[in-house]
């Protein structure tokens, strides 16, 4: 639920930064380092600059975990195998990115874009992002963040008063519930609720978000914002239901909120189209 | 059940994991909107959920008579209150003051023909200052609204008090060969599907506003008016209204000037 109007940073000194640098003609104070390549946007950098911190180098932590065969039989309750290996394949790529990033020198990830696949024998993970650190060369953390977080979002947590801390992750993988013929056969002419299937969803969600929960709380974190969940059926193995949720653990930085007042803008673009007549046109 | 404090309805897989969240908060609000509900004087305490998988497609039609289909409607209503209900349970686990950003979602599985998930997601908030924002039912509000909003209602004096809708499954009548042969090269108005089309829309609403009503608020904002077929064919249609129910505190506007701003993104 991210907002899609970016106009309306509200940070006042955020502005005043922005403007000092740009008095300053943009020069940057950063140690002579040689070019730096990230995904970043212009105005991610700017913004993360504005923050004094720089992108370092594009990383990228891969893993892939194999999943036995035939466990895809249409069983009962969790299929243990496939979540072990979600959070295998995930747990590695996380650290295969924090490995890169420290090879950079970066103290953290961010802009982190995870592609999680799931097939009949394998769970590949893959994971993007821009290693970034704090312009002057401080030392680097033993063990550098890693947040699904744009630069935008990194440096709005930032001058609110938290830091990230790392990727929370948790999956589960249930088989649905069979029923009974009598009792399908009854349940089809009635409007009722399937209270089986329902505590089959409930057990997925559960422990995919507790799993969730308890890296976050491993990693020292104090909440998880951005939690994004994925759910539903597997293509493959349609009677087994999957929820996956990640999201950015944060930690209050002990740093006064610095985001000062919010002021109320209006976005004096994309005007709206009040009345489409293509509608009328047949499309 | 182990845990006698949970309420009976919610699933037992739930209590283990709220019980932890007394440490860590969970929540799918965006950044921007973390932060705006912690300047709106709010702390996400969850994320929390509701679901409720439900059998609904029962009931005979007429194929020529405009009607509202009230079993089906009944059974729309019940599977949402029933995911509500326990969304509003988890939340209430949590002593929270409210539900912001609810998500209220519809969703079809391969494994049942007819079986839908009805599922609620929202983030739970509860206020730094201590002051109790609950109801006029002593229960944690829900609002479908986001940070942004949520954080803009507050500064005009108002308070969400509850995620209200009204449903209403309709069976819009066929044409006869008559009635379809008499406008056949004509432009004129089809006063049956008017009619019904209407009908279903009133009834929805009325509904909607009811339900605020039982509230006690002084209006509803961000009302979104949904028509979807489902799994019931062309001329059965669910018109559903929702939206966020707020009342007024009497409290002064605090919402600053706004400055237009033209930004250089596209």
């Amino acid at each position: 639920m991210t907002s899609g109007n970016d106009g309306d940073t509200p940070a006042g000194n955020l502005r005043d930064t922005l403007l000092s640098l740009a008095a300053k003609g943009y020069a940057p104070s950063m140690p002579a380092r040689k070019g730096s390549t990230s995904d970043l946007s212009i105005d991610e950098a700017l913004v993360l600059h504005s923050v004094g911190w720089e992108p370092v180098e594009l990383v990228c932590g891969a893993a892939a975990f194999s999943i036995p065969a035939g466990i895809w039989t249409w069983n009962q309750g969790e299929v243990v195998a496939a979540s072990a290996a979600y959070a295998g394949a995930m747990g590695r790529a996380a650290s295969a990115l924090q490995a890169e990033c420290r090879a950079v020198g970066g103290h953290g990830v961010v802009g982190v874009r995870v592609d999680v696949a799931v097939e009949r024998h394998l769970v590949n993970a893959v994971m993007v992002g821009s290693a970034v650190a704090p312009s002057g060369g401080a030392r680097p953390p033993a063990l550098p963040f890693v947040s699904d977080l744009s630069g935008r979002d990194f440096a709005l947590l930032r001058l609110g008063g938290w830091d990230p801390v790392g990727l929370a992750f948790g999956a589960s993988f249930v088989n649905a519930p069979r029923r009974s013929a009598a009792v399908a056969i009854r349940q089809s002419s009635q409007n009722v609720e399937l209270t089986n299937y329902t505590e089959a969803l409930y057990a997925a969600r559960e422990s995919a978000m507790e799993r969730m929960q308890s890296v976050a709380g491993q990693l020292g974190g104090q909440g998880v914002v951005g939690v994004r969940v994925s759910e539903g059926p597997l293509p493959f193995a349609r009677h087994v239901l999957r929820f996956a949720a990640w999201g950015t653990v944060v930690k209050a930085s002990g740093r006064p909120d610095q985001l000062g007042p919010v002021s109320v803008v209006v976005p004096l673009d994309d005007a709206k189209l009040a009345f489409d007549a293509a509608s009328l046109r047949g499309r | 059940m182990s845990d006698p404090n949970l309420p009976v309805d919610l699933p037992r897989d739930a209590g283990k994991r709220l019980a932890e969240l007394k440490k860590l908060f969970t929540s799918d609000l965006s950044v921007n909107e973390f932060l705006l509900v912690k300047q709106a004087g709010f702390h996400p305490l969850g994320l929390v959920m509701g679901s409720s998988i439900y059998h609904t497609g029962i009931q005979t039609r007429k194929w020529s008579k405009s009607q509202e289909l009230t079993k089906l409607t009944e059974a729309m209503y019940n599977a949402r209150e029933l995911a509500m209900t326990r969304m509003e349970e988890e939340a209430e686990q949590l002593d929270a003051d409210g539900i912001v950003g609810v998500r209220l979602d519809v969703n079809y599985y391969e494994w049942g023909s007819d079986a839908a998930e009805f599922i609620a997601v929202g983030t739970a908030v509860k206020a730094e200052s201590g002051v109790s924002h609950r109801n006029k039912l002593g229960k944690p509000f829900t609002s479908d609204l986001s940070g942004q909003d949520f954080w803009t209602l507050m500064q005009t004096g108002h308070v969400p008090q509850g995620l209200v809708m009204g449903t209403c499954v309709y069976h819009i009548a066929h044409r006869g060969l008559g009635q379809t042969l008499g406008s056949v090269g004509q432009n004129v108005e089809l006063p049956n599907f008017t009619q019904a089309l209407y009908e279903a829309r009133e009834l929805a609403m009325t509904r909607m506003q009811e339900e605020a009503e039982r509230l006690g608020a002084t209006g509803i904002v961000g009302v979104r008016l949904e028509e979807k077929s489902h799994q019931w064919g062309s001329h059965t249609i669910e018109f559903l209204s929702i939206g966020t129910a707020v009342g007024d505190t009497g409290a002064s506007l605090t919402l600053p000037q706004p400055t237009a701003v033209i930004s250089l993104d596209n």
